[in-house]
């Protein structure tokens, strides 16, 4: 097996995550669930190296410890649940934010601003826009970036259901093209569209695989309480991707 | 408004604010006469009057308010806050508290007396005191709002430290009279001893400055983001307190406590030019240096004995309460 992209050797934060160990190879484009709590940003946010965390992780088979700061920037891109922003920059700006480790050259901006339909609102201040439309906004900083490890936590849950398909199509053209994409979920049923699940439960992997293998009835029963034929019922409502 | 209009209109209301700290006081100059002073020519009062008086003054005053207005923008940056300001982690009141303390000692020593240097120096020490425990106190992770407690509860502890010494010396009237001076800040008797001690280390100050408004920029938008983008957080995060500390320090140890001018002049430019680091950061270093000289010459032009520090506050106070009443 080549270099993976991420890799992951019992990787803990202190009352948040225990000892997880994966390896996630260029191409893969990799769903994240778990109940509230689990530790799916937490464990996004280490692998980002944005938290103090105990393990090894390495990027493309470097430790991360070794990677300057700036490298990190174009090779990693991270989406945070949160996204507000205190200053009123308009949006164009905070999209090129994704340039500062290329020393702020602006190709890709307005590209990845079309690919998250934000083209119109580019010079409206990024304090005006509504919740949805600023995770759009933090998504296409991301784009802007053109790391080829994305990691988004959450990024769809406050879009619309337009967007969100255009998000989740964004992120299988990324992994087509090569990129390793981790998209953190709360619906089930949109993770059966990935090519490999995460199922995290109080701090701990507890599934990891292709969907069909990993989210059974008895996993999900035991990780989210919830029966599974209620999950299994509605995958086929979802629209072609 | 176009920021490319920015530092011509900023150039121009700094030499304005400049010119006519030179011009009036007591003895009233026509711009002519001032120009020629600067020269060395002209008659000997007017000579030395702006030679020795003002220009010392001026010089003072612009590099307080540039050291200000610049620490205002960095202190906003780095807590997300608009509202934050340069005396915030408690540095002005440690700057202040260190001269009071010398002022209450004085009388007994006759130290202050001794040296021109042992305020300033005093007032240095007490700013960089208070930064430091500061500092420590919130090292471990260091988070934002952790550092931000640490301010409010060090800035009650070295102000009631300060309330302290002033009420023990209640009647040391001349004492009294100086302990105000650090309270209120004020630029009068600075001579070119001040300009030595606060103006060259403050210009290096904001020129070390500069070149981080583009981090700035990223830091303004989010810790995690901007370290995700390629930013070394820790690393600016430590510049940026070093130096607006820095610059806060050396500004109350030649002007004292001035408030105000780090919260509003960056927020009025952020409003009218928008909030681009590499721009609000020397806009707000020229902005700071007119706002200075201007309110200063309000202390001069009516002499009731308005303090600087009073009148920053006169002008920056309703503006204060009209920024929390705006929609934001």
């Amino acid at each position: 097996m080549s270099t993976p992209a991420l890799h992951a050797s019992n990787l803990s934060v202190p009352g948040r995550l225990e000892a997880v160990t994966l390896d996630l190879g260029p191409g893969e484009l990799v769903a994240m669930v778990g109940p509230n709590g689990a530790g799916k940003s937490t464990l996004i946010q280490a692998l980002a190296g944005l938290l103090p965390a105990h393990g090894t992780i390495q990027w493309n088979g470097q430790p991360l410890s070794h990677i300057a700061a700036a490298e990190r920037g174009r090779r990693l891109a991270w989406v945070g649940q949160e996204a507000h922003f205190e200053f009123a920059f308009p949006v164009r700006e905070v999209v090129a934010q994704g340039r500062y480790a290329w020393g702020d050259d602006p190709s890709g901006v307005a590209e990845a601003l079309a690919e998250v339909d934000l083209g119109f609102l580019a010079d409206r201040p990024v304090t005006r826009l509504s919740g949805g439309e600023r995770h759009r906004v933090a998504l296409a900083r991301a784009l802007a970036t053109q790391a080829p490890i994305q990691l988004w936590d959450e990024p769809v849950a406050q879009l619309d259901v337009r967007h969100a398909l255009e998000v989740m199509r964004l992120a299988r053209r990324l992994a087509d093209g090569g990129g390793t994409v981790v998209v953190s979920l709360h619906d089930l049923r949109a993770a059966y569209r990935f090519d490999r699940v995460l199922v995290l439960d109080r701090g701990r992997l507890v599934g990891d695989g292709p969907p069909h293998g990993v989210l059974t009835a008895d996993l999900i029963r035991e990780v989210f309480r919830v029966e599974a034929t209620f999950v299994e019922s509605l995958v086929p409502e979802l629209p072609g991707a | 408004m176009k920021p490319r209009l920015a530092v011509p209109i900023l150039v121009a209301l700094l030499a304005l604010a400049f010119l006519a700290s030179l011009a009036f006081g007591e003895l009233r100059l026509s711009f002519g006469q001032v120009v020629s002073a600067l020269m060395g020519g002209g008659d000997d009062i007017a000579r030395t009057v702006v030679r020795d008086f003002r220009l010392p003054r001026a010089l003072v005053g612009m590099a307080a308010g540039a050291a200000l207005g610049a620490s205002g923008v960095v202190m906003q940056a780095f807590f997300r806050n608009p509202l934050a300001s340069p005396g915030l982690l408690g540095v002005s009141s440690g700057g202040a508290l260190g001269a009071v303390a010398v002022l209450a000692l004085a009388p007994a020593t006759g130290f202050a007396a001794a040296t021109l240097w042992a305020l300033p120096a005093a007032s240095v020490v007490g700013a960089f005191g208070a930064t430091g425990a500061v500092l420590m106190l919130a090292q471990r992770g260091a988070g934002t709002e952790r550092l931000l407690l640490s301010g409010v509860a060090l800035n009650a502890l070295l102000g009631a430290g300060t309330s302290f010494l002033l009420t023990t010396t209640a009647g040391h009237f001349e004492v009294n009279a100086q302990i105000l001076f650090w309270l209120m800040g004020g630029l009068e008797s600075r001579s070119w001893e001040h300009v030595w001690m606060g103006v060259p280390a403050i210009l290096v100050g904001c020129l070390l400055l500069l070149p981080l408004g583009r981090a700035m920029d990223l830091l303004s938008l989010g810790e995690q983001s901007a370290q995700s983008l390629g930013v070394d957080v820790r690393r600016l995060r430590r510049q940026l307190i070093v130096l607006s500390t820095v610059l806060t320090a050396l500004a109350t140890a030649v002007g004292g406590i001035i408030g105000f001018v780090g919260l509003v002049v960056p927020h009025m430019l952020r409003l009218a030019f928008g909030p681009d680091h590499r721009r609000l950061l020397p806009y707000s270093m020229l902005g700071g240096a007119a706002f200075l000289l201007a309110c200063d010459l309000v202390t001069r032009t009516f002499p009731i004995g308005l303090r600087l520090g009073v009148v920053t506050a006169l002008v920056g106070g309703p503006f204060f309460l009209w920024l929390l009443r705006r929609p934001r």
